[in-house]
């Protein structure tokens, strides 16, 4: 049983660890963006003489951009700043940099920008109030469509017993991690330092060198402790300006976005509609239609990641004779559509959920029963083809549905209990590279992301090398360098990063092993460990046991250690190219699945819902840390709770974020969240370490959809809209 | 080393005044540059004005040393001194019993470090049409103590109220305290999205006369501000309502009350909740020690 | 316009600082004039509580303090050392493992310090609990936070 204890607990109990917006170097200087006034607009005049006349401020726009760093615009499609047209509210239009915070936004305030303004695209139902017909592919308010096909489609529609038709709509939710993005960025002799907190310090890199035309050899990026990611800082969004400004002040310069900032420039979630139409026959799914519009915000074509992956979860994973998806990205002036926690994926189980359990009220089956008769099992297929793999969802649904039974006999009258599924393509296959390094009193992880918070990193994969190699977590360390030092990873997304680092720590540690055997004189295949010898660390194996110390070369002793490399890239199966009509469908990868089972009360005279307690079983492959992966699943589900009942960005005609803050978007707090029970199944391995499977995002997807299943089931309230809002399920109950 | 600046502050500067007795303050609030001097109680919702850019003072005067911070009982009457810090009155230890409506609307303001500097007399000079205290405070009948440049006066809450950041303050005047004639069994209860560190979207505020033998209720949430209901309260009767009686006073309410439509919620479900909410409120105003039940 | 020092003791030591502006939130002054960043700044609005101290014991959000409201006072923060409740609130969280990114844990455990003198040794974890309701935490779903809390008070001396 692991520890619940965390590595990083006493510096950050103590207050000492540095975050991004806790950067502070002396002569720093302090930016901010200059923001555009209008959702859509072509600029005519952009004057930065105003902020420049105040003392000691540096101003860029487009042109200064162009003087400094030639190579900016580079990439026309991702401009630092609009060279002419203003794409959504707030958009960085210019940037300024001073010696106060206070004189930075007087700066921003001496800007003089002229505008023509333009129609604004608030809303996506305003570019599609009917669903679009097939030339709407072509309309410059679609920056993607998809269309895949399989199956006798309209046969079984024809001769369907029955056929349920709903619509369903979800809204736009923000990660809201505590510390808003921030970062510090230096210039000098060509090279740019910046020290960022992120979930990807070699994304930063690549996306800065490509946004300011700039080779990645000249930029080091070192990742501060984050103050929470949950995919908002997956990309780089403040860097690129930081460092700009950083060129222009020939000073260090800091870069922090306010929380109202935070909320209007955050790429995340946006709303969507969704259609679904089933063909039910003799009880089972004959066939199934799906169209998706979602809206992408300022997404560019081609560059919209959202459809083509989402549009598999509305089918959700259940066996699916006969199809037919399609989706729109729809463009919008609001910030591109970006990652969140399991981007999208909780309001498509919701959606998915919620419909079939529809579908089996209205033919007069059990919700659950359906689900179980139609879920994918191992070594079943995806609607696109690709396999399915070991899938736990079977065992972890049979779990659920006790639970659910257990508690439907326990529970106080007027009470709901709701089952919801979902799975998850987690991204172990995004490279990974790991060194390790063996010295005489301890083996350290040479590796390249900073530990965000889940434990990832410090936890899990110091928990495959411990047991990996048979060394405890205590004597392996876990050595974060920067990118110049660093083997390169993708960045800590996708519940790919214990996983994918882990695997390659399995290969670093193959390659140890044999060297080490090499250096016995035993076979290479020798099956050695390490173990503890008082503060000297020994290899045992093969008949032999050697102190480390006594296997070194003189040279590794004085570098610090043996050194060897491992990386892990993997790939999933590919989506039958036969199936897809249109657009390109972004391949999952290693499947997990989760169940969960929600008991909810809901006040009959104001339609207000509160989750009395919660049971969680994720098919997991093999535990690497229990205490950590426990802590992912209570956190996931408490996320999950925001979306299901209380978060939501309101976006006005002006396209104009409404709640731009904590007090009017409201993520669950304390009192909240309720008694949960996390189960944690093995049985189905998965691509990682020892068969394990990412923990990061499974726990939030089922959670609208279970709580929205209970709310069905204690009231008969069927809500087709996220969030279930107190009174959007007085709605459903009639009550107005 | 201390830096010599702190360079994280953003917004524009302020002469800071913290005078040590009325008369001084009220001086400081004469002599400070017309509509650009603010009064600072516990700050909690002066200095997010400034940080929003909605206010912009060159001077703030500060009430930290006004001999203020009071709370007396004299029996049953409650006066309450208008910088003490909300959690001192909800932890007054006779409050719960003797005023539990006005405990609860205390006890859902914000967070508890926001109660240990957030006080009465910000809460109602600020006047938001959410604020929790208004409506529980006028079904108690309060009254204000202000002191100005013309002397003291005393007005009762319903009149001070006007509308959101409007009162009935006249020139460089000061809210003292509150002034509550009496005990009351009463209750306050309210709608939000999260049951805590929220703001209601509608409330009822019920309390019952034990002298005057009658109901007071109020309803908070409602543009501009909050409102008493002397129909609605002449519906209840002077001791506990019938279920009939209940229903038909809680049927009046919603039709009768200024209600609109926001983002937040309808003006729909907002009448349907105040409906609710108000039956709730009376049954557990009834039930409070003292209760007409 | 010269003004008096400012004169506040943080975590025991006496400071005098020259030149406060009328207009410094103390969260400004531990962080940026003292070099303190262990408060973290997070919504700036009063909504999160990762700003929060203690003045003489007491609970507050510094983002919403002027640093002059506090001229005598005497403030605690989480890289104080040897307060009896604030040790008793940390070693609670860590042995609870009631951390993940760590961004609010300052904020909770002042605030639960703040908690556990203001109310003694008779509080009740329900009363614990209610008064964390203006701390935010994104990442543990406060599951583990709730035991951390349930430990600090079973460890009361």
């Amino acid at each position: 049983m692991s520890s619940v204890v965390r590595p990083d607990g006493a510096e950050k109990l103590a207050g000492r660890a540095v975050y991004g917006t806790d950067l502070d170097v002396p002569g720093m200087r302090w930016a901010a963006l200059v923001p555009a006034p209008v959702a859509h607009g072509r600029i005519r005049r952009l004057d930065l003489a105003g902020a420049r006349a105040l003392p000691g401020v540096v101003a860029i726009g487009p042109k200064e951009l162009a003087e400094l760093l030639p190579g900016a615009a580079g990439d026309p499609e991702r401009p630092l700043f609009p060279p002419d047209e203003i794409a959504y509210l707030y958009q960085p239009l210019a940037a300024v940099a001073a010696p106060t915070l206070a004189a930075a936004r007087a700066a921003v305030g001496r800007v003089h920008i002229e505008v023509e303004p333009l129609a604004v695209v608030a809303d996506l139902e305003s570019v599609f109030p009917e669903w679009p017909g097939s030339e709407a592919g072509g309309s410059p308010h679609v920056a993607a469509h998809v269309r895949a096909r399989h199956g006798p489609v309209d046969a079984a529609f024809a001769a369907a017993d029955r056929v349920v038709r709903e619509t369903y709509r979800t809204g736009s939710i923000h990660q809201v991690a505590l510390e808003p993005h921030a970062c510090l960025a230096e210039w000098q002799d060509g090279t740019f330092r910046v020290r960022t907190s992120t979930q990807s310090p070699f994304g930063v890199r690549e996306d800065a060198a490509s946004i300011l035309g700039v080779p990645e050899s000249s930029i080091v990026v070192e990742g501060t402790w984050v103050g929470g990611g949950f995919g908002g800082k997956g990309a780089s969004l403040l860097e690129p300006y930081a460092m700009a400004l950083a060129v222009a002040a020939r000073a260090p310069v800091r870069l922090a976005l306010s929380y109202a900032e935070e909320f209007r420039l955050g790429r995340t979630t946006l709303p969507s509609v969704v259609r679904f139409e089933t063909a039910v026959t003799d009880g089972r799914i004959a066939a199934r239609r799906v169209q998706l519009l979602l809206d992408v915000g300022n997404s560019l074509p081609g560059r919209d990641f959202a459809t083509g992956y989402a549009i598999g979860f509305l089918l959700g994973p259940y066996r699916t004779p006969a199809f037919e998806i399609e989706g729109y990205a729809v463009r919008t002036n609001k910030p591109p559509f970006g990652p969140h926690r399991a981007p999208f994926a909780p309001q498509c189980a919701f959606m998915v959920e919620s419909h079939l359990g529809e579908v089996a009220r209205q033919i007069g089956v059990d919700p659950e029963e359906f689900r179980a008769a139609h879920l994918w099992r191992s070594g079943d297929t995806t609607p696109l083809g690709q396999p399915v793999g070991a899938f736990g969802l079977g065992a972890a649904l049979d779990a659920a549905r006790a639970t659910a039974r257990r508690w439907r006999a326990e529970a106080p009258p007027g009470r709901g209990i709701g089952v919801g599924v979902g799975f998850w393509s987690t991204s172990t296959g995004a490279g990974a590279e790991v060194r390790l390094r063996l010295a005489p009193e301890g083996l350290t992880v040479v590796q390249g992301e900073r530990e965000i918070g889940s434990g990832s990193v410090l936890v899990g994969v110091r928990a495959v090398a411990a047991r990996a190699t048979g060394l405890p977590p205590g004597r392996i360390g876990i050595e974060y360098a920067d990118t110049a030092r660093a083997p390169y990873d993708s960045g800590v997304f996708g519940s790919r990063t214990t996983a994918a680092m882990g695997r390659a720590v399995l290969e670093a540690w193959a390659a140890l092993r044999t060297t080490l055997a090499e250096r016995l004189r035993l076979p290479p295949d020798t099956l050695l460990a390490l173990a503890e010898d008082g503060p000297a660390i020994v290899v045992e194996g093969g008949g032999r046991r050697a102190p480390v110390a006594s296997v070194l070369t003189a040279e590794e002793r004085g570098a610090g250690g043996l050194e060897t490399k491992g990386r892990h890239f993997g790939s999933g199966g590919a989506i039958d190219p036969q199936r897809v009509l249109d657009g390109s469908f972004y391949p999952y990868t290693d499947f997990t699945g989760a169940a969960h089972v929600a008991d909810v009360s809901v006040d009959r005279a104001t339609g207000a819902v509160r989750v009395e307690r919660y049971a969680a079983f994720h098919d997991l492959g093999t535990t690497i840390d229990a205490a950590s992966a426990r802590a992912q699943v209570e956190g996931g589900i408490a996320m999950g709770l925001g979306t299901a009942l209380t978060e939501e960005a309101l976006w006005d005609d002006s396209a104009r974020l409404e709640n731009p803050g904590l007090l009017d978007y409201r993520i669950p707090t304390l009192g909240e969240v309720p008694p949960i029970e996390v189960t944690l199944l093995p049985g189905h391995p998965g691509a990682g370490p020892f068969g394990a499977k990412g923990i990061g995002e499974p726990p939030i997807i089922p959670v609208p959809a279970a709580v929205a299943a209970a709310v069905a089931d204690a009231t008969g309230a069927h809500v087709t809209e996220l969030p279930l809002t107190a009174e959007r399920v007085a709605r459903a109950l009639k009550l107005l | 080393m201390p830096r010599a600046r702190a360079p994280a502050a953003a917004v524009a500067p302020f002469e800071l005044l913290a005078p040590a007795t009325p008369d001084e303050a009220i001086a400081a609030l004469r002599t400070g540059p017309p509509g650009a001097t603010a009064v600072l109680a516990g700050g909690t919702d002066l200095l997010l004005d400034i940080d929003a850019g909605r206010t912009d003072p060159t001077r703030v005067v500060s009430l930290r040393r006004l001999p203020w911070r009071t709370l007396a009982w004299s029996d049953g009457a409650l006066t309450i001194g208008s910088t003490l810090p909300l959690r001192a009155v909800e932890d007054d230890p006779a409050l719960r019993g003797r005023l539990p409506g006005l405990w609860e609307a205390v006890h859902a303001v914000g967070s508890v470090a926001l109660r240990h500097r957030a006080t009465l007399g910000g809460n109602l000079g600020r006047s938001a049409p959410a604020s929790d205290l208004v409506p529980m405070l006028l079904a108690l009948d309060a009254e204000v103590d202000l002191v100005g440049p013309g002397g003291a006066r005393t007005v009762p809450l319903d009149r001070f109220v006007r509308a959101s950041r409007a009162t009935d303050l006249r020139a460089h005047e000061l809210i003292r305290g509150v002034r509550l004639p009496e005990s009351r069994p009463s209750a306050y209860r309210w709608q939000r999205v999260r049951p805590a560190n929220d703001i209601s979207q509608v409330a009822v505020a019920a309390a019952w006369s034990p002298q005057a033998r009658r109901w007071a209720i109020a309803v908070g949430g409602v543009p501009p501000r909050p409102v008493r209901l002397p129909e609605v309260e002449a519906a209840l009767g002077t001791g506990p309502p019938s279920a009939a009686a209940l229903a038909a006073a809680a049927d009046l309410l919603v039709r009768r009350l200024p209600i609109a439509t926001d983002r937040r919620a309808s003006e729909e479900y907002r009448r349907h909740l105040a409906g609710t909410l108000f039956e709730r409120a009376v049954r557990a105003a009834e039930a409070a020690p003292g209760g007409p039940a | 316009m010269s003004r008096p020092p400012l004169r506040l003791t943080v975590n025991g030591a006496p400071h005098e600082l020259p030149d406060v502006p009328g207009e410094e939130r103390l969260l400004d002054t531990l962080r940026w004039r003292l070099g303190m960043k262990g408060t973290k700044e997070g919504c700036r609005t009063g909504d999160c509580g990762a700003c929060t101290v203690l003045i003489d014991r007491t609970s507050v959000l510094a983002c919403l303090t002027l640093a002059h409201e506090v001229e005598g006072g005497s403030v605690t923060t989480i890289e104080s050392a040897g307060e009896p409740t604030l040790e008793r609130a940390r070693a609670a969280f860590q042995a609870a493992g009631a951390l993940q990114c760590g961004y609010c844990t300052p904020g909770f455990v002042v605030a639960l310090a703040g908690l556990l003198a203001e109310r003694g040794a008779s509080v009740t974890e329900e009363e614990l609990l209610d008064g964390l309701q203006g701390n935010l935490c994104r990442c543990t779903g406060y599951a583990a936070i709730v035991r951390a809390v349930r430990g600090a008070r079973e460890g009361a001396p």
